[in-house]
C-alpha cells in the first residue's frame, strides 16, 4: 500500500497563508492566557491540596460543599472524578497560608464526622485505616490464639490476614459491609469473626492525596520553567552542531517555539490545567518537533549537494514532498499509540495524552510551513538585498559514520 | 556475505535470551525478597515483580519534610546561655536578651566579675565570638559552628527517621537527604498515610521530672511563687487534654529532669489488666542509678512523665524504683506500638514540617496499571497493524523489530532496577509509537531506491545506509529533551524520562540493527531477487 506516491505539492506556494493562521492560533492561545488572568496551574506548581475519594454511595456534591466550606480551608473545589458509576470526587483545597497544616488529615476527618453516623469508638473504620493499623488491632486482640506459641508470631501472622483483607478491599474499590470485608478469601473464622464484631465500613476510601505547600511548588515552577528553556538551549546547539547554518537554525527554534505556543495555548482554551505531566509532554514535543524538521532539514542539505543549480524554494519544496510519506506516516504511528492513551489511559493521562495530539499535529504541519518557510523567507530576503546570487549549499559535513557502501549525492534526479 | 549474517543472527539471539533470562532472574530474587520467607515464588510472581513498580502504581506514601534547624540552634544557643551561668555562678549576670537564633546578650551589672566572665567566654563558648559595648556582651555563633550545627542536625534526623521506619518494617523505603535542610522519604505499599506521618514527625521527646505543683489552672499555680514568675529551677508544663474536660490542667515540675529519653534502654507496649494499653521503658545502667537514686530519695512525691513538652501522667512515687518505669495513657493499640517505636528509635533533634506529601492509595494503583497495559496494548497493535498493512513483509519486519525493542526495553528497567511509574508506561507505549520512526525511514528511503530503478538488494543496502544519519539526528532531538526531564528528581515524571531513553536507545539497535538483519535473512541468500515486499 502506498498514499503518498511521488506527490509533487507546492506548498511553499501557500507559506504567508500558512504563517498568517500560526499568528492567528498563537495569538487566540495568548488572548486565552491573558483573558484567565494566566495559565491556570495544578497543584504540582500553584501548591495546595488534592484529595480523590470514592464513596460507597453516588455522593452527594452540595453537602459534601457545605460540610467542607465549615472547615475553615480557604476555598474549595469538588468536581467529578472518573467514570459516574465509580462514585468519585476530586476535592481541591486552596494553598493555605501556613506551611505545615495537615489538610488531607483535616478534609478527610470532617468528612468522616458529617457523613457517618457516630459509631462505636471501640470500632475501627475498615475503609480508611490501612493495613499497618489493622493487623495491629488484630493482633492486640488475637482471634487465633497464637500468642506465645513458639512456631508463630502473631504480627506477621495477623499481617497477613489484613494484607488479604486490603488487598480485597482493592479489587472491590470499597467495601458496602463489615460482611463483605469478612468474606475475604484466604482468612481464618476466628479473623472473620473478629472484622464482623470489631469494624464499620465508613462512607469513602481515599484513593490518593497530594499536598504540596508554596515552597515545593515554586520549586517546581521553575524547575519546570528552566527544563523547558534549557531543552530549547540544548535543541538549538545540537542543530548548530549539525546543521552549522544561521536560517536553518532559526528555523527549527522558531518551529519550535511556534509548536509550543500554539500547544499551550489551546490547552489552556480547552481549559486544561497545567501540571508535572504536561511539562513532561511539552519537552518531549520539543524534542518531536526538532525530530520532525531535523528530517526534512536532513533531505534538503542531501539534495543541495547535486551540482545542479536549481532555486532554493524548489529545493525544499522536492525535499518535503520526498520526505510527507515518512512524516504522515510516522506522526500517523505516534498518533495510533497517543489516541489509544487518551481513550484508555485513565484520568492521570488525559491531559497528557491531549498535550501529545495537538504537539504530533502542529509539529508536523510547523516543520513543513514554519521551518522550512522560515529558510526559504531567510535566503530570499538575503538575496534580495543582494548578498549571494544562488543560494549556497549548506557546507559542513555530517559527522557520519563509514558508510561504504552509500553513493551518496550521486543520485539521478529521474522524473524531475 | 553469509558468515556475517550468521554472526549477527547470533549477536541478536544472544541479547534476546540474555535480556529474557535477567528478566526472570531479577523477577525471581525481587519475588523472593517481597515474599521475605512466606513460600517459593511461582514463575508467575517472578514475571510480576521483575520490575520496580513506582509509588503511584503500587501505592504507597511520598513526603517531603523539611528539618526545622532553627530549633537546633536555638538548642545550641539556650546551652549556652545555661553554660555562662553555671560557670559564673558567682558573678552575677544581669538580664540575658535572646535577639536572635544564633545570638544572645548578657547585660553586665556593676558586680559582675568581667574578667572571669572573659575567662568563661574563652575557655567554653569557642564556638562563639563577642564584642561589648555599653556594658552589654553580645555573643554570635560562628559560622563554621552554625552550619556544623544545621548539618548535623539534619543528618541526625535523616538517621532518626531512618530509624523509625526501619522499625515500623516497610520494604524498600527510600530516605534521602535533598538539598541543605529537606528530607525526601519515599514508603511503598504504606496506605496509612496519618500513622506514618505522625510516626515520623513525633519528636518523642521523654522527661521524668519531679512535680512541684499541680495539676491546677495556670493562674492558680503562677500565684504561688512571687510576683507571679516561675522560679527559674523550675517550669510550667501543660498537662494532657482530657476528655470532656475543656480546661487544661497544668504542672509545675522541676526544670531540671530526673532522666530523659537518652537514658532508655529500651520500650515495648504492654497490656493493662483492663485491656487498657500503655508502654513500658526500660533504662540503661547509668540512667537506673540516677532513677534510682531520684525516685529512692522522694517517695511519697510525685513524677511527671513528660512526652514533647506535655504531661502524660503524674503517679507519686511508691518505692525506689530502678531499671524500667510505664507510661500510662488512653492510647490505641497502635498507638502504644507507635510510641514504644519511636522510643526505641531515639528523637529527634529538630521538629520538622512536611513540605509535600502524595499519597496513592492500593486500588488506584492497581486501576492504574490496569489502565496503562490496556492502553500499551491496543496502542501497539494499531502500530502493528498500521505497519503489516502498508508496507507488507517489511511491515512484519518492523513489528519483529518493536517487539524486540518492548522486550529488551523491559529487561533493561528489570536490571539497572529503573522504576516503573505510570507516566512511564505512556513512555514506554511513546517509545514503540517512536520507534517505528526509524523503520519508516529506511523502508521510504528503500521504495524511493527501487521507484529511482536500483536493484533490490542495493536497494536495501541504500535505503539503511542513507537513512542511517537521519535515525541518529531524530533519536538524539528527543533523548536531548527526555535528559532535561531527569532534574524533577524522583517521581512519575522521571520514571517517563528514564523509560523513554532506555528505550530510545534500545531502537537504535533494533530499528537499524535487527531490522537489516532480518531484511538480509530474507534476501540476502538468494542469487535473484525480483521483487521486495515493501
Amino acid at each position: 500500500m502506498e498514499l503518498f506516491r511521488q506527490t509533487n505539492i507546492d506548498f511553499l506556494k501557500y507559506k504567508w497563508w500558512a504563517i498568517g493562521a500560526s499568528w492567528a492560533l498563537i495569538a487566540v492561545g495568548v488572548f486565552t492566557i491573558f483573558v484567565q488572568k494566566g495559565l491556570k496551574f495544578g497543584i504540582d506548581f500553584s501548591g495546595g491540596t488534592q484529595i480523590a475519594i470514592r464513596f460507597a454511595q453516588k455522593p452527594d456534591i452540595d453537602k459534601l460543599r457545605t460540610l467542607l466550606d465549615g472547615a475553615g480551608l480557604g476555598e474549595i473545589g469538588i468536581q467529578r472524578y472518573e467514570t459516574p458509576e465509580k462514585n468519585s470526587v476530586l476535592i481541591r483545597v486552596q494553598q493555605q497560608e501556613k506551611e505545615g497544616r495537615d489538610v488531607v488529615g483535616d478534609v478527610t476527618k470532617v468528612l468522616r464526622q458529617g457523613l457517618q453516623t457516630p459509631a462505636d469508638p471501640n470500632k475501627i473504620d475498615i475503609n480508611s485505616e490501612g493495613k499497618a493499623t489493622l493487623a495491629a488491632r488484630i493482633a492486640a486482640a488475637d482471634p487465633d490464639r497464637v500468642a506465645g506459641r513458639s512456631d508463630t508470631d502473631p504480627n506477621s501472622y495477623y499481617t497477613q490476614a489484613a494484607d488479604k483483607v486490603i488487598a480485597h478491599r482493592s479489587e472491590l474499590g470499597i467495601f458496602g459491609t463489615p460482611e463483605q470485608a469478612a468474606s475475604t478469601e484466604g482468612i481464618s473464622q476466628g479473623v472473620k469473626a473478629w472484622i464482623q464484631a470489631n469494624t464499620v465500613t465508613g462512607p469513602f476510601v481515599v484513593l490518593s492525596a497530594d499536598n504540596v505547600g508554596p515552597q515545593v511548588g515554586k520549586d517546581l515552577q521553575k524547575k519546570a520553567l528552566y527544563a523547558i528553556v534549557w531543552s530549547t538551549v540544548g535543541m538549538l546547539a545540537y542543530i548548530a552542531f549539525r546543521f552549522r547554518s544561521v536560517p536553518f537554525g532559526v528555523g527549527a527554534i522558531v518551529a519550535l517555539i511556534h509548536d509550543t505556543l500554539i500547544t499551550v495555548g489551546l490547552l489552556a482554551l480547552l481549559g486544561r490545567e497545567f501540571d508535572l505531566i504536561v511539562v513532561a509532554a511539552l519537552l518531549t514535543l520539543v524534542g518531536y518537533s526538532v525530530n520532525d524538521t531535523v528530517v526534512v532539514y536532513d533531505r534538503v542539505r542531501e539534495n543541495l549537494k547535486t551540482p545542479k543549480k536549481e532555486p532554493l524554494e524548489t529545493v525544499i519544496n522536492r525535499s518535503i514532498n520526498q520526505t510527507l510519506s515518512r512524516t504522515i506516516l510516522t506522526s500517523g504511528a505516534t498518533m495510533l499509540v497517543v489516541l489509544a492513551l487518551f481513550f484508555l489511559g485513565g484520568e492521570v493521562l488525559h491531559t497528557f495524552a491531549l498535550t501529545l495530539i495537538i504537539g504530533i499535529i502542529v509539529g508536523t504541519y510547523s516543520s513543513i510551513y514554519v521551518a522550512a518557510a522560515i529558510v526559504v523567507i531567510w535566503k530570499d530576503f538575503k538575496n534580495r538585498r543582494k548578498l549571494a546570487v544562488v543560494p549556497a549549499p549548506v557546507k559542513a559535513e555530517p559527522v557520519q559514520p563509514a558508510q561504504p557502501t552509500a553513493p551518496t549525492g550521486k543520485k539521478k534526479q529521474k522524473g524531475r | 556475505m553469509g558468515k556475517k549474517v550468521q554472526w549477527r543472527v547470533l549477536l541478536i539471539l544472544l541479547t534476546l535470551v540474555g535480556a529474557i533470562a535477567g528478566f526472570v532472574l531479577v523477577g525471581y530474587a525481587r519475588a523472593r525478597k517481597d515474599m521475605a520467607g512466606t513460600g517459593t515464588p511461582t514463575l508467575k510472581d517472578a514475571l510480576k515483580s521483575a520490575i520496580k513498580l513506582g509509588l503511584d502504581l503500587r501505592g504507597g506514601i511520598h513526603l517531603v519534610l523539611q528539618v526545622n534547624t532553627s530549633d537546633a540552634l536555638k538548642a545550641e544557643r539556650d546551652d549556652a546561655v545555661e553554660l555562662l551561668k553555671t560557670e559564673t555562678k558567682d558573678a552575677k549576670l544581669g538580664a540575658v536578651e535572646l535577639p536572635t537564633d544564633t545570638s544572645f546578650a548578657v547585660t553586665v551589672t556593676g558586680e559582675t566579675d568581667q574578667s572571669k566572665l572573659d575567662d568563661v567566654a574563652k575557655r567554653f563558648l569557642s564556638e562563639w565570638t563577642y564584642s561589648t559595648a555599653g556594658g552589654k556582651w553580645t555573643f554570635t555563633l560562628k559560622d563554621v559552628a552554625r552550619r556544623q550545627i544545621e548539618d548535623n542536625a539534619v543528618a541526625q534526623a535523616l538517621e532518626t527517621i531512618r530509624n523509625r521506619i526501619d522499625e515500623f518494617g516497610v520494604s524498600e523505603p527510600l530516605i534521602a537527604r535533598q538539598g541543605k535542610d529537606r528530607i525526601l522519604v519515599q514508603l511503598p505499599g504504606i496506605d496509612d498515610p496519618k500513622r506514618v506521618k505522625d510516626l515520623i514527625k513525633n519528636t518523642a521527646f521523654l522527661e521524668l521530672s519531679l512535680v512541684e505543683a499541680g495539676p491546677s489552672t495556670q493562674e492558680a499555680l503562677t500565684a504561688n511563687y512571687p510576683g507571679g514568675k516561675i522560679p527559674d529551677q523550675f517550669k510550667l508544663v501543660e498537662g494532657k487534654a482530657e476528655a470532656g474536660n475543656r480546661e487544661r490542667s497544668y504542672y509545675v515540675v522541676r526544670r531540671q529532669a530526673v532522666i530523659t529519653g537518652r537514658d532508655l534502654k529500651n520500650a515495648r507496649p504492654t497490656q493493662g489488666q483492663f485491656g487498657s494499653h500503655s508502654v513500658t521503658f526500660f533504662l540503661t545502667a547509668s540512667g537506673s542509678q540516677k532513677f534510682a537514686a531520684a525516685t529512692g530519695a522522694n517517695i511519697g512525691k510525685r513524677l511527671a512523665i513528660i512526652l514533647d513538652n506535655r504531661v502524660q501522667s503524674a503517679p507519686s512515687i511508691k518505692d525506689r524504683i530502678s531499671d524500667q518505669g510505664v507510661i500510662e495513657g488512653t492510647f490505641s493499640p497502635e498507638e502504644a506500638n507507635d510510641l514504644a517505636l519511636v522510643l526505641r528509635a531515639g528523637a529527634l533533634p529538630a521538629g520538622l514540617t512536611y513540605l509535600e506529601e502524595r499519597t496513592v492509595g492500593p486500588s488506584l494503583g492497581l486501576d492504574s496499571i490496569k489502565k496503562g497495559i490496556t492502553a500499551s496494548v491496543v496502542g501497539a497493535l494499531l502500530v502493528f497493524v498500521a505497519m503489516a498493512l502498508y508496507y507488507r513483509r517489511a511491515g512484519w519486519n518492523a513489528i519483529i523489530a518493536l517487539i524486540l525493542n518492548a522486550v529488551l526495553l523491559a529487561a533493561a528497567m528489570a536490571l539497572f532496577e529503573a522504576t516503573l511509574t505510570l507516566p512511564g508506561i505512556a513512555g514506554f507505549i511513546l517509545t514503540i509509537g517512536m520507534a517505528v520512526d526509524s523503520n519508516v525511514l529506511v523502508f521510504e528511503r528503500i521504495r524511493e531506491e527501487l521507484r529511482n530503478g536500483r536493484a533490490p538488494r542495493a536497494a536495501i543496502e541504500n535505503g539503511f545506509s542513507k537513512a542511517f544519519a537521519t535515525i541518529v539526528d531524530t533519536h538524539a532531538t528527543t533523548i536531548i529533551s527526555a535528559l532535561f526531564l531527569l532534574q524533577f528528581g524522583t517521581g512519575p515524571v522521571k520514571g517517563f524520562a528514564v523509560t523513554l531513553i532506555i528505550g530510545l536507545l534500545i531502537s537504535m539497535f533494533t530499528a537499524v540493527f535487527v531490522s537489516h538483519t532480518i531484511f538480509e535473512l530474507e534476501y540476502g541468500r538468494r542469487q535473484h531477487i525480483d521483487a521486495v515486499s515493501i
